[in-house]
């Protein structure tokens, strides 16, 4: 689910991170997170009417049907949880897995390097596979594939890579991988090269690359030069979408419509979700205005991928429509990325100096003020494990350039002269700024320029559309962007490796699609990491994360300045359930008043 | 004439592959984003990308690239599967093709019945009450933009969020073949809005050429030879006067049937303005070219059918 914020904005895209709001605006109320603010009481979803059919009005589509390709929030909403069924998964109400189909928690043996994983016996397939049971080899099959590039998974590179005989899959020097073994039908046994902790955990075996494909039924479909085995895919879940006899799906028309019917292979004996709905139509291409007036004063309609309704409709949310309203954190952080290959910023005093003067809730206003999240002052946000630890919401201590949410231009000179700049401005040449071209990143770009120009700074600002700045400029070293203000970054599941490595650990740097930004590469901090990412006690893991987490803030490579709110809503006889793993509403805990 | 419409066609299909060419060009010239990345998701390791870059034969010079995708085009019909989701872009065209034909059609019938209507009535009454209160109308009308008055038209007359519950609101569209009547009541807001400013030019631009025409030497014949009012203005006025109409008419429908995009948006109408829309976004390279050549398409046949119907509406031009 990790996702580049400012894509979702735009029209399309979409998916939705969390911008959202509200509920009394008080910075404070967030501390660990997890807290509903504004809206109804937190609903379990435990009980709940059975029946009826529900309407989720959304922007935009899935991603793709491919459960292989499935990352972020909307193909969750859709389809992951309420249609489909990993080794592992997450209640509404957890920020731990539990398991679905694995019988148990892995069984971590030989150091940590071998997981054994019992699988439940009596999971059947929806038609046309109706008669087949599920079986281990469905779930080495379906990570296999994860790794293939006509499937193009965005997250097994991460979480993966440490399973014996990735390497030599991806190379083409192994039909299988080696590491995935399956001695009968219930047991996946996983050999890996080094412990890893989002594996042990099973956090990282609750990403929808273990949701069984069955190979036989899928490998034609894989072959294809992209795989089109999304638009024949078979069900696990309590809910599939409709198909012909041939598999083919028939409830689903791209950009339009998904149709979520009963499964009738599902057994609710082995399943933990209630799922009390009849039917559910996903329908897109929705404008945001008109969708959020329909859904607060329509009757069975859900928000789908609404990122933040308008600030008019957010303000009404809080008071005439409360009860219809959700807003969570949603684990979720917006920063602007100094990059420290490129002069200025190679020089610390000059990354605090901006630091400094950044008014960050200048910056929040532009994205709606108070209302849609809290003031970041490092990179964990809150709600997840070590977030505390590393500071909470006053961030790591004696950082004086980094408590000043409303930024301090003679503190920011200060730091200038300490960098070598006499007259506590900037005087070099100008420097390259590449930021969104839609509003509301357009215009935290603009605020954010008027801020470093008062410092002195001269910038060169190319304002694109967020995937061009992303796949061209901010995400490509080569193109040497210094200020990249335009960043988000959300969590995969509950552990923060899923927050700060991508981001800060050295090794990740890359020629295309680079996620470290800043191009951070300290060898000690490197070193932190991976041992950080081989320990398999949770508890361990989040003291561990928050450390490196507050090293991190103490190098300015990035200026935090948002942790995000979700805003969710409903029509006023639904009895909607949030699942705080995915920030959205969980159909299959969501039932008709 | 045949001669003349044979030459049409050979130029229109010529101008579709310079503009399959230069739509495939500009996607690499300017810096959109890479589809292989895009494809890979947000945070694939660098092999990931490239074996996608070599699968999608993004990796292949330009001129190669685009011979594979013409010869599939032109031997299978074949415009490729989207970056984004998989799916062929023809299938995706050809099910939300419908949508904007009814969409466009439908206005353009409207827009062409209150544009002529309002510009011959207020030709034939120039500075009246009538033509005063038409053409500021007009003016409104080609001032308000159709995002605007969509969602004030839903806001009054929707039946879910309006004031007025009158009609169908966004959202509820369904294909003719399901339900005719709900198509109908669907399209009817739709229709409104989109047909509002190009009627509100139409008529301003009939007025202007009427009142020309109707000081013509042969319009003063016309009386003289005793014709009732009604023959001198639908037999000559409107006959000569049409012509930029015909011409507009005919673009602006090609242009709409390329897609609609702010109509099709407020209205949630599942169109090919949107498709083109949101591939332009998502960098989605077979989609764009797929939208794009049926925009394209449009265009140059509408023009064709434009200088066709030249020599029928109006005696003096003739191939």
């Amino acid at each position: 689910m990790r996702k580049s914020l400012a894509t979702l904005v735009p029209l399309l895209t979409v998916l939705a991170l969390a911008v959202g709001a509200c509920g009394g605006g008080n910075d404070n109320n967030n501390a660990s997170g997890g807290n509903q603010k504004g809206g109804a009481a937190p609903n379990t979803g435990q009980t709940g009417k059975k029946g009826g059919t529900l309407t989720v009005l959304s922007l935009g589509d899935v991603d793709s049907l491919d459960p292989g390709y499935w990352y972020y929030q909307y193909d969750y909403m859709a389809l992951g949880l309420p249609a489909q069924r990993e080794l592992y998964s997450w209640k509404p109400q957890d920020n731990f897995v539990t398991p679905d189909i694995a019988v148990a928690a892995p069984q971590v043996s030989d150091g940590g390097k071998t997981l054994t994983i019992k699988i439940k016996p009596n999971i059947r397939y929806s038609p046309p596979l109706q008669n087949r049971m599920v079986k281990s080899a469905d779930i080495k099959y379906a990570i296999e594939r994860a790794f293939l590039p006509q499937v193009g998974n965005g997250y097994v590179g991460s979480y993966y890579t440490s399973i014996e005989g990735v390497k030599d899959y991806q190379d083409g020097k192994a039909k299988e991988i080696s590491g995935i073994q399956t001695p009968d039908d219930t047991t996946l046994v996983l050999k890996l090269t080094a412990p890893s902790g989002v594996l042990a955990t099973g956090v990282a075996l609750a990403l929808p690359a273990t949701i069984p494909v069955p190979k036989d039924y899928a490998q034609k479909y894989d072959e294809a030069k992209q795989s089109t085995y999304g638009e024949h895919q078979v069900f696990t879940g309590p809910y599939m979408i409709p198909n012909d006899a041939s598999g083919k799906l028939t409830g689903y028309t791209s950009g339009k419509n998904i149709t979520l019917v009963r499964n009738p292979s599902w057994d609710a004996k082995t399943d933990f979700r209630p799922a009390y709905l009849d039917k559910v139509i996903f329908s897109g291409g929705n404008d945001i205005t008109v969708g959020s007036r329909k859904i607060l004063s329509g009757q069975s309609l859900l928000s789908g991928d609404f990122a933040a309704p308008p600030t008019t409709l957010l303000k009404q949310m809080v008071t005439q429509y409360k009860s219809q309203t959700s807003i969570l954190p949603s684990q979720s952080i917006r920063f602007i990325a100094l990059n420290t290959k490129v002069k200025p910023f190679d020089n610390i005093n000059v990354r605090k100096a901006v630091g400094a003067v950044v008014n960050r809730e200048a910056l929040r206003t532009t994205r709606g003020g108070p209302a849609i999240g809290v003031v970041a002052t490092h990179f964990i946000p809150p709600g997840m494990p070590g977030f505390d630890d590393a500071g909470g919401n006053a961030g790591p201590s004696g950082l004086d350039w980094n408590s000043k949410p409303a930024g301090d231009l003679q503190l920011a000179m200060n730091y200038m002269k300490k960098a070598g700049y006499s007259s506590g401005k900037y005087s070099g040449p100008p420097v390259l700024m590449v930021g969104d071209n839609q509003p509301p990143a357009s215009k935290t770009g603009e605020a954010l320029q008027a801020q470093l120009e008062s410092l002195g700074f001269k910038l060169n600002y190319r304002q694109v559309q967020h995937p061009t700045m992303l796949s061209k400029f901010c995400g490509v070293p080569k193109a040497a962007v210094a200020i990249c203000p335009n960043l988000g970054w959300g969590k995969d599941f509950f552990d923060s490796q899923s927050m700060i490595d991508p981001i800060f650990n050295g090794k990740n740097i890359a020629p295309v699609n680079n996620a470290n930004y800043a191009q951070v590469d300290d060898p000690a901090f490197n070193k932190a990491m991976d041992s950080a990412t081989q320990l398999t006690d949770a508890a361990e893991r989040a003291t561990a994360w928050a450390d490196i987490d507050k090293q991190v803030t103490q190098g300015a490579y990035i200026i935090p300045w948002l942790w995000d709110n979700q805003v969710n809503f409903a029509s006023k006889n639904v009895n909607g359930v949030v699942n705080k793993f995915n920030s959205s509403w969980d159909i299959a805990f969501t039932s008709l008043k | 004439m045949i001669q003349y419409i044979v030459r049409r066609v050979l130029w229109m299909i010529a101008l579709l592959f310079l503009v399959s060419a230069i739509t495939f060009f500009i996607f690499y010239a300017l810096p959109s984003a890479d589809p292989a990345v895009l494809r890979a998701g947000k945070s694939p390791n660098p092999q990931l990308v490239e074996q996608i870059r070599h699968q999608l034969g993004l990796d292949k010079p330009l001129y190669e690239q685009y011979f594979d995708y013409m010869k599939n085009l032109l031997t299978k019909g074949d415009f490729g599967y989207s970056y984004q989701n998989n799916i062929s872009v023809r299938t995706q065209i050809f099910q939300r093709l419908p949508a904007t034909i009814s969409l466009a059609v439908g206005a353009a019938i409207l827009w062409l019945t209150v544009g002529i209507l309002v510009g011959i009535i207020s030709s034939t009454r120039p500075r009246s009450l009538i033509d005063r209160v038409s053409m500021g109308g007009a003016l409104i009308a080609i001032s308000a933009p159709v995002y605007f008055l969509g969602l004030v038209v839903l806001y009054l007359f929707a039946d879910d969020i309006g004031l007025i519950k009158l009609f169908p609101g966004a959202g509820s569209y369904v294909p003719l073949s399901q339900d005719a009547g709900q198509w109908f009541g669907s399209l009817i807001m739709p229709w409104c809005v989109l047909a509002a400013a190009f009627a509100a030019f139409y008529a301003r631009l009939l007025r202007s050429q009427m009142i020309d025409t109707m000081h013509e030497d042969y319009i003063r014949t016309a009386r003289a030879k005793g014709l009732s009012e009604r023959t001198v203005i639908f037999h000559h006025g409107v006959r000569a006067a049409i012509t930029p109409i015909v011409t507009a008419a005919g673009l602006d429908i090609g242009v709409l049937l390329g897609g609609a995009i702010l109509t099709e948006t407020v209205f949630n109408i599942p169109g090919v303005g949107r498709l083109a829309y949101d591939s332009i976004i998502n960098s989605d390279l077979p989609m764009i070219q797929g939208t794009v050549l049926l925009g394209a398409f449009f265009i140059v046949t509408a023009n064709l059918i434009v200088d066709v119907a030249y020599a029928f509406v109006d005696p003096r031009v003739r191939y």
